[in-house]
């Protein structure tokens, strides 16, 4: 019944994180637009587009959420963060008209993760980016739903493929959720199966004794 | 939770069924059952009626509402309603399903129970998810659900309280923030 | 026959008063079910339900042996059997489904139990739960953190695993009438305000809300 036999660890969402979760482990990669406020002695091979043995101060590059992160939080201030521009006000009005003409795979993959990761970060747009992000997931909900409801034994990647991460685990949430009920209403849900592996090594096998 | 399970937990509905045997009442753990006379009625849990059906030792009486009529006024009343209708068994979609599927020459007009069924289904789930998205985006914090019955709260539960959850932690960074820790300027 | 199988009711109740009847036992049971299905959090383990409807099962179990193959009588009370087992296991399964889950702040919570308080586990449920604990640690410890740097051995396990969310929405029937529940709002605008839950009503709200009358009885979850 139960299909999992193991426990993923889900992703945080929101400003949380959660240490073993794949999918924070991948939001944590993401670049992040920053500028240095300090020299960083020795470290001018983190800096592709120079040959110099330092990052000196003022120097704009990217680096990923987990660096800043940890580099954020000294207690000095080495750098200042940027908004990537999904999160910048123009994007925010287009946001703002209709969320859901917005191909959040291609903007993302992580817009809701990363949104909120960025508020770490101080910026004075924070209530701003934070409402954003917030009325894009209200926004696009229906869809997300109606979508998720709705197909039953198609191909659904045309469906995922404007998502963001999170829309994803969800739209996989209602697709099980009908998937499950729909197997029972045909009376599919009652037998048993030989799982795949095993099938896949009886194959295996006829094929070893026909060469 | 597995569709099954809710169908295992529509099992202990009572039903009547006529028996071609007779037995003595019986004592079992959540309850008498019996006594079993040739001919005579008597209300067993429908796990116990299928069972019986399926030995061929008992002929089952549909309930009271498995009725062409009533599902019709049922149906329209359902439609005409914005609320969820109170439906007259919270089991109904597993009953029907069982039913019809191991004791249909018991039920008279099948097919058609069947599909005013289906249809009854069908316009309370498309209610469901009207509901589901005016409450996400409204952001209530509570919502009366009466009438709506188990299986109907399974197709969608995952579904909704994932959501439910994601949209609250993305509210809650909208919180002013605790002043962050280990900065010093 | 039918004397071997009436012992189960008629013993309880002659029992004391405030002892269930075997049917009012396996409602319980069912309702244990549901609710640690369906709650965010381990529940409090119900230890003595447990015990009970294994007794009452053995009891059946036993009476069974005598009866021969075949017989209907003997196969409807199988069959019930069958049942309340999926049940049981059901139970039982959830409970170390969120053991496995949430381990670091469930033993985290006993330790910090009050004696003489009731624990949330049963003892092989504490068993089962801090050997998890070790082996995760030992797992971590042999595939990747004896390969780190001396400073970055250790993992905050209670950090690292997360925590179960209370505030998530649940479903709930009502069993007993209850009045003025406080529902927090959701957005700075709304108010906070106040609901009456009347008996047979079905809501959808917030765990953290209502999780005294879950665990009270008051309140089922669906």
């Amino acid at each position: 019944m139960e299909k999992q036999s193991y426990m993923p660890v889900p992703p945080g969402v929101g400003m949380e994180e959660n240490f073993l979760s794949l999918d924070d482990i991948l939001l944590s990669h993401e670049k992040l637009p920053c500028t240095t406020e300090t020299a960083f002695p020795r470290l001018g091979f983190l800096e592709k587009s120079s040959d110099a043995r330092d990052i000196p101060e003022g120097v704009k590059m990217e680096m990923p959420l987990w660096l800043v992160k940890g580099l954020y939080e000294h207690k000095r201030r080495t750098l200042s963060v940027q908004l990537p521009k999904v999160y910048r006000q123009g994007w925010r009005t287009v946001f703002g008209a209709d969320p859901t003409v917005v191909d959040l795979h291609k903007m993302g993959p992580y817009y809701y993760g990363l949104g909120s990761q960025l508020l770490h970060f101080d910026s004075p747009e924070n209530t701003e980016i934070a409402q954003t992000v917030l009325q894009t997931f209200i926004g696009r909900f229906r869809r997300t739903m109606d979508s998720s409801q709705n197909a039953y034994n198609e191909d659904t990647s045309l469906l995922v493929e404007r998502l963001d991460g999170l829309e994803r685990a969800l739209f996989q949430a209602g697709q099980s959720g009908l998937n499950d009920f729909q197997r029972w209403e045909k009376g599919h849900s009652s037998h048993l199966t030989a799982s795949s592996l095993v099938l896949n090594y009886r194959k295996r096998k006829i094929t070893e004794v026909q060469e | 939770m597995d569709p099954s399970e809710v169908e295992f937990l529509a099992e202990k509905e009572m039903v009547t069924i006529i028996s071609n045997f007779s037995l003595d009442k019986m004592y079992l753990i959540g309850g008498d059952l019996g006594p079993f006379n040739p001919g005579l009625p008597v209300n067993v849990p429908l796990w116990l009626a299928l069972n019986l059906k399926q030995r061929q030792k008992c002929r089952i009486v549909p309930p009271e509402w498995m009725d062409v009529e009533k599902l019709e006024e049922i149906r329209e009343q359902e439609r005409k309603e914005e609320t969820f209708t109170p439906i007259p068994n919270p089991h109904y979609m597993e009953l029907t399903k069982l039913l019809l599927n191991h004791a249909s020459d018991n039920i008279p007009k099948a097919d058609e129970i069947r599909t005013l069924v289906k249809d009854i289904w069908d316009t309370r789930v498309a209610k469901l998810r009207l509901s589901a998205d005016s409450f996400i985006s409204q952001l209530e914090a509570h919502a009366k659900l009466d009438n709506l019955t188990l299986m109907e709260i399974n197709t969608t539960r995952t579904f909704l309280l994932d959501s439910l959850n994601s949209m609250y932690k993305l509210r809650a960074s909208l919180q002013p923030q605790p002043a962050a820790k280990g900065h010093h300027y | 026959m039918a004397d071997a199988f009436s012992e189960a009711s008629d013993r309880s109740e002659d029992d004391s008063q405030d002892v269930m009847t075997p049917a009012e036992l396996i409602a319980k049971l069912e309702q244990a079910w549901l609710n640690e299905k369906f709650s965010p959090e381990l529940m409090e383990s119900k230890s003595e339900i447990v015990e009970c409807v294994m007794e009452q099962l053995t009891h059946m179990e036993g009476n069974l042996q005598r009866v021969r193959k075949g017989d209907i009588k003997a196969s409807i009370h199988r069959m019930e059997i069958d049942r309340i087992r999926f049940v049981l296991s059901s139970y039982l399964r959830s409970r170390l489904r969120k053991i496995e889950k949430y381990f670091p702040h469930i033993l985290e919570k006993e330790k910090s139990r009050a004696e003489g308080d009731p624990s949330f586990l049963s003892p092989e449920e504490f068993a089962f739960a801090k050997e998890y604990l070790a082996n995760t640690e030992s797992y971590l410890k042999t595939v990747a953190l004896r390969h780190m740097p001396p400073n970055l051995q250790t993992v905050d396990m209670l950090k690292a695993v997360p925590k179960p969310c209370l505030d998530s929405f649940v479903f709930l029937r009502v069993h007993e009438r209850q009045e003025n529940i406080l529902v927090e709002p959701e957005t700075d605008e709304q108010r906070e305000y106040a609901i009456d839950l009347e008996e047979g009503s079905q809501h959808l709200m917030r765990y953290s809300t209502i999780a005294p009358l879950v665990a009270s009885g008051a309140v089922q979850l669906i």
